[in-house]
């Protein structure tokens, strides 16, 4: 699909400056799968968005991320709701860049600090959504370290609050994956048949996951490649091709996604160690001459320089695509805060 | 008041007696007193009219968790039994791994001054093997198995010391107790949470490899071949299990194993997302491993079907996937399942189904023989092989739902439990059903 802001659409074009309501212009409001999102209350999984689904939410970024690009901003769409954060695991970056989308919107943003709440004293994570619904919270963005916890969420509240996640356990980071599609579709937008690596620790990856099932949805061959102790069993019957070595992923590869190693791998003796895996798996230029001329990387962050790809590599702003992939995150997070949130009260 | 019961025209199915045939019953004082072709009725006499129920010894369950002591959130023996009952169970064994532990003479008498108490059918306590379920010290095998202990283990946790399980073994001799064994590798099977697999895979979830379970059968079998002790495999989850305990047996080993309602039935496939009431362990297992128990429980390699009843709240199991605990309910669902997968769908015939239920788990922990006899108490359960029924946990008698089959259409109904010829469960709706067709009458 083709993210560029087209001159052919009036409202939008450069010509015709963006103003504050772009989003709920008739314009936008026509875009096939907004209904599908009205329909919607949460944001938990990759796995269960239609291509219809992803290709209106990026379209809904590029136009935020142009919004963002030229300061307009915050837009008033989402002044009456509150938006809360529960991070249960920290991650200021994800955290940051939701807080950012959520204010852009007009939102109020209301970040809880699980260390110091009642979380800390065994208070179960519906007792602490329960909390913020009462206080009128609108939508809970959360972190949480084990699998399904967003969905347990959802399931709890249905009717009463918007769930985005964040990242549970090693399931699922829907944004985090949108954001890598939006970043691989501005370099190349048609990804069907192009040749995607993701490489590193898959087993414990929700970044891999999400990522395999929206690239599948967009046709890329997807090559995993890591320790076999970090890749999950029968993964290949997802559809993705499993190599142990770096080379025949990365080879004639358009884009390849380094994944962040944890240091607790080592100790947990899932690999012998960290110099091993930079011998092994590590990204850097000469590597990735095996890749297309073209081939870009990304890396979900934060990146642990110099393991999973070299600190010259990460900086190159010809081969590196990580800075723009934390610039779309904040315009992704607000298409999917508006979609979930504002597009059902917006004129259509 | 005339405390005597006639039960005409059921179909007897006593494995204990080889018998499938149509008969009367009677039952006076709480002993079955007669068996015959036909019967006539007594003035004052209880009459139940048995066209077209299957007339059963009442069910041995050789693993459940009552939760007694200490988790009466949970469940309790009063409650435990009266689920037990409702699936047409007259006696459980109940799990040791109770707060705090079954591990001594002072808490075994507490253990039973519940049962005495509280309990609608005969409930049989098992003791931990080791004190404190720590895997280190025996228990006082002779002493608890004098109070009443009818076997010894650490269910929930295994033996993992090959040194300890094999005194363990040795030393049960003396006290003429079997031992179960829970088998699993715990370091293979750490932090795990559904079998290893696409679906662990697929959802993000750690899995549980199936060697956790088939090493540490291999293992124990070389522990019993060395001391000729009596060990039992319970909830045996795997065709590798099966056919580690087929080659043990056909060795002469003294090893038996049962497998739970739920292994026979689902498959890892049939997780629902993040749904706990499918956590369990073992975990379920593949389409294979579910053939492969399937055709053990066939040829007699596993010896019984026990549930291994797990109550959990609703709150524990609210808990994310992974931090939920293992387990579910499964006494008052057992029958059906077994009817469906075994019988109905696994061509198994009716006596050998009730003598999953009855003999064969009584054999495996040398308990007395169930049977429809006369001069016997009259351990009895009724049940209506046809009637196609939903299961809703609310309704249930268990004081916990945690249930993968609530809501599922069972067929395969317990009608009646006569313990010691009480009635220890009564079907009052189907009951009344019958009645109005007029099949009912006393
Ligand atoms: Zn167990």
């Amino acid at each position: 699909m083709n993210l560029q802001i087209r001159d052919d659409m009036p409202d939008l074009s450069m010509s015709t400056p963006l103003s504050l309501d772009a989003l709920s212009s008739n314009l936008m409001l026509d875009t096939p799968g907004v209904d599908l999102w009205r329909a919607r209350r949460h944001l938990l999984d990759t796995k269960d968005l239609t291509k219809v689904e992803v290709e209106c939410a990026l379209r809904f970024a590029a136009v935020c991320k142009k919004l963002c690009q030229l300061e307009i901003a915050p837009l008033p769409v989402l002044n009456s709701k509150v938006v809360a954060n529960i991070f249960y695991e920290n991650s200021t970056r994800t955290r940051s860049s939701f807080e950012l989308a959520a204010r852009r919107l007009g939102a109020t943003v209301l970040n809880l600090d699980v260390q110091s709440s009642s979380v800390a004293k065994g208070e179960t994570l519906l007792d602490t959504a329960q909390t913020l619904i009462a206080m009128g919270v609108h939508a809970i963005v959360q972190r949480h370290a084990s699998s399904g916890s967003a969905h347990r969420l959802s399931e709890a509240f249905h009717d009463k609050v918007h769930v985005l996640n964040a990242g549970d356990g090693w399931n699922a980071h829907p944004t985090q994956g949108l954001l890598d599609l939006f970043t691989m579709l501005e370099v190349m937008p048609d990804l069907c048949g192009a040749k995607v690596a993701i490489v590193g620790d898959i087993s414990h990856s929700r970044v891999a996951r999400s990522n395999i099932w929206l690239l599948k949805l967009f046709g890329a061959h997807i090559h995993l490649a890591g320790p076999p102790t970090l890749m999950p069993p029968e993964i290949s019957k997802l559809g993705v091709t499993v190599h142990n070595q770096l080379e025949p992923a990365i080879e004639d590869a358009d884009f390849v996604i380094a994944l962040r190693i944890q240091l607790e791998r080592q100790k947990k003796g899932e690999i012998p160690s960290l110099s091993e895996y930079k011998k092994l798996y590590r990204l850097d230029h000469h590597r990735l001459k095996l890749a297309k001329p073209t081939a870009r990387v990304l890396h979900p962050g934060p990146v642990n320089r110099g393991v999973e790809l070299t600190d010259h590599l990460a900086d190159d702003p010809e081969l590196s695509l990580i800075r723009t992939q934390v610039a779309n995150g904040v315009a992704v997070r607000m298409a999917v805060l508006y979609l979930l949130l504002a597009s059902k009260e917006a004129k259509s | 008041m005339n405390r005597s019961l006639l039960i005409k025209n059921g179909l007897i199915i006593d494995p204990s007696e080889d018998r499938e045939s149509q008969a009367d019953i009677l039952v006076k004082d709480g002993d079955v007193v007669m068996i015959a072709p036909h019967l006539e009725p007594e003035d004052g006499q209880t009459v139940l009219d048995g066209s077209g129920l299957w007339v059963a010894p009442g069910f041995v369950d050789i693993h459940t968790h009552l939760r007694e002591i200490g988790q009466a959130d949970r469940e309790d023996i009063g409650t435990g039994s009266l689920a037990a009952a409702a699936g047409g169970y007259t006696c459980v064994v109940t799990m040791a791994n109770t707060e705090p532990p079954i591990d001594n003479a002072a808490i075994l008498s507490v253990l039973l001054s519940k049962i005495e108490e509280k309990a609608h059918i005969e409930v049989l306590p098992i003791a931990c093997v080791t004190k404190g379920m720590e895997g280190n010290e025996l228990v006082n095998m002779v002493e608890l198995s004098g109070m009443g202990v009818v076997a010894f283990s650490d269910d929930g946790l295994p033996v993992s010391n090959l040194a300890v399980l094999r005194r363990a073994l040795e030393y049960a001799k003396v006290a003429d107790r079997v031992i179960i064994s829970h088998p699993e590798d715990r370091d293979l099977s750490a932090g795990g949470a559904v079998h290893e697999g696409l679906t662990a895979t697929s959802l993000g979830l750690p899995g549980i490899p199936g060697a956790s379970e088939a090493a540490a059968i291999a293992r124990e079998i070389e522990v019993v071949r060395q001391t000729n002790g009596r060990l039992h495999f319970g909830h045996v989850s795997l065709a590798a299990s099966v056919e580690l305990i087929r080659t043990a047996k056909a060795a002469g080993l003294p090893v038996t194993a049962d497998a739970t309602p739920h292994h026979i039935c689902l498959t890892v496939d049939d997780i629902n997302g993040f749904d706990t009431a499918y956590k369990m362990n073992p975990p379920l297992r593949t389409q294979a491993d579910r053939a492969a128990l399937i055709e053990g429980l066939k040829d007699g390699t596993i010896d019984a079907i026990a549930t291994d009843h797990a109550p959990h709240t609703a709150l524990d199991k609210q808990k994310p996937f992974d931090q939920a605990p293992f387990g579910i309910i499964g006494l008052e669902t057992a029958f059906p399942i077994a009817l469906e997968r075994l019988t109905n769908g696994a061509g198994l015939s009716k006596l050998s189904l009730i003598a999953l239920f009855t003999t064969k788990p009584a054999a495996v922990l040398d308990l007395p023989q169930p049977g429809i006899r006369a001069g016997q108490p009259a351990n009895l359960v009724l049940l209506d092989p046809a009637h196609s029924w939903i299961y809703d946990t609310a309704k249930g008698f268990s004081r916990s739902r945690n249930s993968p089959f609530n809501g599922q259409r069972l067929t395969g109904k317990v009608l009646l439990t006569f313990y010691r010829g009480n009635i220890a469960y009564k079907d009052e709706e189907l009951i009344q059903s019958r009645h109005k067709s007029s099949v009912l009458k006393g």
